[in-house]
């Protein structure tokens, strides 16, 4: 779909973001401008005060060429779940739909990203070969070997992926910072993953999983070590920093739920935590090939 | 780190340190310190500044950045207001039959206070809104659907807040705590959504044609959350 379809479409559909396609497209228009050197040049405190993480700079491009090849890999995985004949999705209905629902939204999202990198004048890299079981096609062990005869099991790596998704985006977001228009379109993704991944979490509950709508210490596990345990590396984080590395005395806080459960538990469920790149792109890597 | 957050669990611990008295310009001095010296910007921020307040009843969130927190800590207040209520109520347990939907609604109920005080922590104290006050209406704590439906509204408010006010921020410090918050966020919301309706989660009157949750304006949000307020806030600086 090109870009004057897409807005044509969007004239069609909602009068609100009739009003979005100009700046839509100015955003667009002016997004290979943005280099490594004008990111750095704009955030020179930002990155600075940013906790232990690594400090890459990234353009507006990197960042959305991470969003979309997230987005493939989630929506290949639901084709093909979606794909399966026979018993695979449990007998209620709504089970198939939820998965039906996201995967719409996330096909929605490569033709948005693949739009915006587009033209930009870039070229969206091609999409990779997916083995949702972990083997990168039979050449290592496999993680999640009856991803597609096991509801259970496609369950557990949507969500994995689903949190992944959530947090991959955060971690782009001050790389965006300096286009208003793709910082909020990102946001808007970022949301939408988020009621994906708390769907998904919700579903697996239903299914007698210990797990929460949202990221809990309490959640029984479901990485390997060395492995998928990328994708919730960092999330229970205790402790959040405000600018020039002041934490959030959070032990002080007259929050109203007394005891250390609240800080123990509490505050890492409050707060959803970003992954980098780098660690995006590992997880990424252990279902292509 | 984990130290001071083993210590500070204690429920003597937690209250203690508020009782010193402290003058508010102090509390710049103190501020990047840890345990004991952070509890005093807490007694620093309890005094409600006036200078925000443009008439009587009526609440200025400022500008900048600062306007922006004291926007999310509006909304945080009022959604942690709310769900305080929700599981106070002497017939949450009639209204919630269901355990698991009380334990999960207490836990939303702890992450919005655990949201309200963090932005009173984060805003400096001679610019942080003072608290404000709920106005519930008609509105019955003790009707499940009523209640999940007002829970709906809000949080759905919420993230269509966060989504449109990012742009607004200019500290990426600032940016990546909203990004971190609007995201649990989204979750209560589908979460409450499934509540209602099972699989409503992400549907098409939150998530558009193009896949994207909904981002509102400032003013389209306090028009929305101005109803649940008594105090008059006044959004017109937010991000300037």
């Amino acid at each position: 779909m090109n870009i004057l379809k897409l807005l044509a479409n969007l004239a069609e559909t909602n009068p609100e973001q009739l009003e979005q396609s100009a700046p839509r497209r100015a955003a667009l228009e002016s997004l290979g401008r943005f280099s490594a050197k004008a990111l750095a040049a704009a955030l020179p405190f930002g990155l600075a005060t940013l906790p232990a993480q690594a400090r890459t700079t990234l353009t507006i491009l990197d960042s959305l060429d991470l969003a979309l090849q997230l987005e493939r890999l989630q929506e290949a995985l639901y084709s093909r779940a979606l794909a399966v004949t026979g018993t695979f999705f449990p007998a209620d209905p709504t089970f198939r739909a939820s998965v039906v629902a996201m995967q719409r939204h996330q096909q929605q999202h490569i033709v948005l990203l693949t739009d915006a990198i587009v033209s930009s004048g870039s070229t969206a890299s091609a999409p990779a070969n997916y083995d949702f079981t972990g083997t990168k096609n039979g050449t290592q062990p496999a993680l999640f070997a009856d991803v597609f005869t096991d509801f259970d099991q496609f369950l557990r790596l949507a969500q994995l992926l689903e949190d992944a998704g959530v947090r991959a985006y955060k971690g782009q977001v001050e790389y965006l910072s300096t286009n208003d228009f793709i910082l909020q379109t990102a946001l808007q993704l970022h949301a939408t993953e988020a009621r994906h991944a708390a769907r998904i979490r919700v579903m697996r509950k239903q299914r007698g999983a210990t797990v929460k709508p949202w990221p809990s210490p309490t959640d029984t596990s479901i990485t390997v070590a060395g492995k998928t345990d990328i994708a919730y590396a960092g999330e229970d984080a205790l402790q959040q920093y405000l600018p020039d590395f002041r934490p959030v005395p959070f032990q002080l806080l007259p929050v109203g739920f007394p005891g250390s459960t609240v800080l123990t538990q509490g505050v890492p469920e409050a707060f959803d935590e970003p992954l980098t790149l780098v660690q995006a792109t590992a997880l990424l890597a252990l279902f292509t090939y | 780190m984990s130290n001071n957050l083993q210590n500070g669990g204690d429920e003597a611990e937690f209250a203690k340190p508020l009782l010193v008295p402290i003058k508010r310009r102090s509390f710049f001095m103190y501020a990047g310190a840890t345990a004991g010296a952070t509890a005093l910007l807490l007694s620093g921020c309890d005094d409600d500044d006036d200078d925000n307040n443009m008439s009587p009843g009526t609440v200025s969130l400022g500008s900048g950045d600062v306007g922006v927190l004291n926007y999310a800590y509006a909304l945080e207040q009022l959604e942690a207001a709310f769900y305080a209520q929700v599981i106070s109520n002497a017939g949450f347990n009639t209204a919630f039959p269901d355990a698991a939907e009380r334990t999960a609604l207490t836990a939303i109920a702890k992450h919005e206070a655990i949201h309200r005080d963090f932005f009173k922590a984060a805003i400096p104290a001679a610019s942080v809104i003072p608290a404000l006050n709920p106005n519930w209406g008609t509105l019955n704590f003790g009707d499940r659907t009523q209640v999940l439906a007002t829970a709906k509204t809000f949080e759905d408010l919420g993230v269509a807040a966060y989504n449109g006010a990012g742009a607004l921020i200019q500290d990426p410090t600032y940016l990546l705590l909203a990004g971190k918050i609007v995201s649990v966020e989204a979750r209560h919301a589908a979460f409450i959504r499934d509540l209602i309706s099972n699989g409503s989660f992400a549907d098409s009157t939150t998530v558009d044609a193009n896949g994207l949750d909904k981002a509102m304006t400032v003013a389209q949000v306090l028009a929305a959350a101005q109803p649940f307020i008594k105090e008059t806030l006044n959004g017109d600086n937010v991000g300037k």
